[in-house]
């Protein structure tokens, strides 16, 4: 008989983790997992900027993609670190670095400009208000907004039209570059999406705001963009705000990240579906670009805010199928005691200044006469 | 991947949310994030121009434009004095004329709050002319006569110059605003016998231009050209020119055919009136164009569709 040791034994030696020593110390890593949805993401995410910078005609700059990537990255391995005493590898922040540096842009670039260091401090700004309210402002152990999507929309509101912006909705003239983005987009979605489960969700979103801009269209609506001479309205109004590549990107990358998303299927559509209609409802007062971008990012932070409250309803609406779930429910405090309890919450208090502030200051760019002037390229934005 | 993190606001919701927890310190920061947050949100409303006055805009505030070549002129009926944010290469608008004989203090004049200077310029007879702003040290002019003088200042508000001279003198006084010129029809235009005879819109070549060009043929054979709510990127001599091609596109085309000159275009916003200089035929050409020949660029053009 051999003695060799057992097969099941074998497979169940623990593996070395990997670590660093410093100074002594014992520092265990944390790497990613080839399977991490976030790595594919960002692969998608970095196959779109390479190819902004090269064939899209983006106005960003590699040190303005370098430090936001990197100060993301910096912040979530020190903060984790900090919390954990372990090195673990910033998916995330890279993820929300990269996806701020794609979309973010400041005033005064040229395509081509690659080396350009200019306003490094404001994409190093919007780094950090990316990635401090997801340790901040968290409920249930679980961060309310998504990062690069308050990071943006904060920045883009806070700074203004004047300074800032991010990149267009309809990225080139329709032509085998923005085909090629199609793919990577389409592509990239299905492959991260399925993986998370969150077709559904982007379904359901798509589904209920392509036949809303449909209908503004329809009603003549229209946009200036400083990339068309002319108001965007009929048909390609529909097109270049449902079908533009930001909008899928927002879709696809942005809406269904697990983090935020409600947990349950009910929930993710009442989420998808709400966040399509007030980004909708944000949209049609706009007649910028810039304003319908706003809009666009700003009515993720609405829902967002409102997860909690939608995980609420969907519960409420289990319990009614079924008596025994509404049984094991807590008895609720009275409705003021909930209030009291909530206005001594600096979470709850600064979960309902974004909610609330983030949809009206968008609904005043709509008033704002400059806005509409800069699209036009009768007046010209501030360069830093 | 991340274990459960402990945040500063987590802890003082479960801490009861009081400053008597276990972490009042953290309790008080938390509390200013909230400020932080709530001031951001004010600034990004632009309640009270809060957000313009700590990142300020490009864009100007709006501003009435002028309604005439000289300041203080009556409205005339028909001329659109809303405020606009669009501004116009800086153009010399006639502020005052003023002649007299030796030393007096001419009559006062009041220069534009967003005028960037002013300017007097005339001529004298005879010795030596000083004029003198009494918010200015040095004399605005101080010229030997006969000849022609020229002098700037810079303080907007009310003025008063004190001129002394041997002999005749006659000044006149030009601000620098860079507001729209809005002009009604020129008499010729509406007379009897006149007629517009081709109009058409303005599109992007290298720049912007906006608003709309109309060709009238006047009743006494000369033509003259109307630009309605026009703008064009600011830029100093810029031209309008006629082109004989139907709409091009780009600096390029634009020269590759035959253009004839119009105006050099002191004010490039606006609603503005230019009479085509003699022996000209708008009749010949397609379009209307604004050229720089500084930087050898179509800026902006306008096809001309005939007027039916």
């Amino acid at each position: 008989m051999t003695t060799a040791p057992p097969l099941a034994s074998q497979a169940a030696a623990p593996k070395p983790r990997p670590e660093i020593v410093v100074r002594g110390r014992r520092i265990p890593v944390v790497l990613p997992k080839k399977s991490d949805p976030r790595l594919k993401l960002s692969a998608t995410i970095w196959t779109l900027t390479f190819l902004g910078l090269t064939v899209l005609s983006f106005q960003v700059s590699i040190p303005q993609i370098a430090v936001t990537v990197l100060l993301s990255a910096l912040i979530e391995v020190g903060v984790t670190y900090r919390r954990e005493h372990v090195l673990v590898w910033p998916a995330s922040a890279l993820q929300t670095g990269i996806s701020v540096a794609f979309i973010f842009r400041v005033a005064g670039m040229r395509h081509g400009d690659w080396w350009s260091v200019r306003s490094l401090p404001i994409f190093a700004f919007v780094a950090v208000i990316s990635l401090l309210p997801k340790y901040l402002i968290r409920h249930n152990n679980r961060h309310i907004f998504n990062p690069s999507n308050i990071g943006l929309a904060w920045a883009l509101l806070m700074f203004g039209p004047s300074h800032v912006f991010s990149e267009h909705l309809w990225w080139a003239p329709l032509g085998v570059p923005i085909l090629i983005s199609f793919a990577v987009i389409f592509g990239g979605a299905f492959w991260v999406l399925r993986q998370v489960k969150m077709i559904p969700l982007a379904t359901a979103f798509l589904a209920t705001f392509l036949p809303i801009i449909g209908l503004f269209a329809l009603f003549g609506r229209t946009y200036w963009a400083g990339w068309h001479h002319g108001p965007v309205g009929g048909s390609f109004y529909w097109l270049t705000i449902a079908l533009s590549p930001e909008v899928l990107i927002f879709t696809f990358f942005m809406i269904t990240d697990p983090q935020t998303a409600p947990k349950s299927k009910l929930g993710r559509l009442i989420y998808a579906s709400l966040t399509a209609v007030v980004c909708a409802a944000l949209i049609l007062p706009q007649t910028t670009e810039f304003g319908i971008k706003v809009a666009i990012l700003s009515s993720l932070l609405v829902t967002c805010a409102l997860v909690p409250a939608i995980e609420r309803l969907v519960k409420c609406i289990e319990a009614r199928r079924s008596p025994e779930v509404a049984a094991s429910e807590a008895p609720k405090l009275p409705l003021a005691r909930r209030l009291a309890v909530g206005l001594r919450n600096p979470v709850l208090v600064v979960v309902t200044v974004i909610a609330i502030a983030a949809p009206l200051n968008t609904l005043l760019l709509s008033r704002d006469s400059k806005v509409e002037l800069i699209e036009r390229g009768l007046t010209t934005r501030t360069v830093q | 991947m991340t274990a459960p993190v402990e945040t500063v606001a987590a802890n003082v919701a479960r801490g009861s949310g009081s400053p008597g927890g276990t972490r009042p310190v953290r309790w008080v920061l938390a509390w200013i994030a909230v400020l932080a947050v709530t001031f951001t949100a004010v600034v990004g409303s632009n309640v009270f121009g809060l957000r313009d006055h700590f990142f300020e805009p490009a864009t100007p505030d709006a501003r009435p434009p002028a309604l005439g070549r000289v300041a203080g002129g009556a409205q005339v009926d028909g001329a659109d004095g809303a405020p606009t944010s669009l501004r116009s290469q800086p153009w010399w608008q006639e502020v005052k004329a003023l002649e007299g004989t030796g030393t007096m203090t001419a009559p006062a004049f009041t220069i534009a709050e967003g005028a960037a200077q002013w300017r007097v310029k005339g001529t004298c007879r005879s010795g030596k002319i000083v004029v003198r702003s009494p918010s200015q040290a040095r004399p605005v002019v101080d010229s030997l006569c006969p000849g022609e003088v020229t002098g700037f200042g810079s303080r907007s508000g009310p003025v008063s110059l004190q001129v002394t001279a041997d002999g005749p003198w006659k000044l006149s006084v030009a601000q620098l605003i860079d507001t729209p010129l809005v002009e009604p029809l020129l008499p010729a235009m509406t007379a009897p016998g006149s007629k517009a005879i081709a109009s058409g819109s303005f599109y992007n070549i290298d720049k912007s231009g906006t608003g709309r060009a109309t060709v009238y043929e006047q009743a006494d054979g000369r033509y003259s050209v109307r630009l309605d709510d026009f703008f064009v990127s600011p830029h100093a001599d810029l031209q309008l020119r006629f082109s004989t091609l139907e709409a091009p596109r780009t600096s390029k085309e634009y020269r590759s055919a035959k253009s004839e000159f119009i105006v050099v275009m002191d004010v490039t916003a606006g609603s503005l009136n230019y009479t085509v200089p003699s022996g000209g035929d708008p009749t010949l050409y397609k379009s209307v164009v604004v050229w720089s020949s500084a930087v050898n660029r179509a800026y902006a053009a306008a096809p001309l569709g005939l007027v039916r």
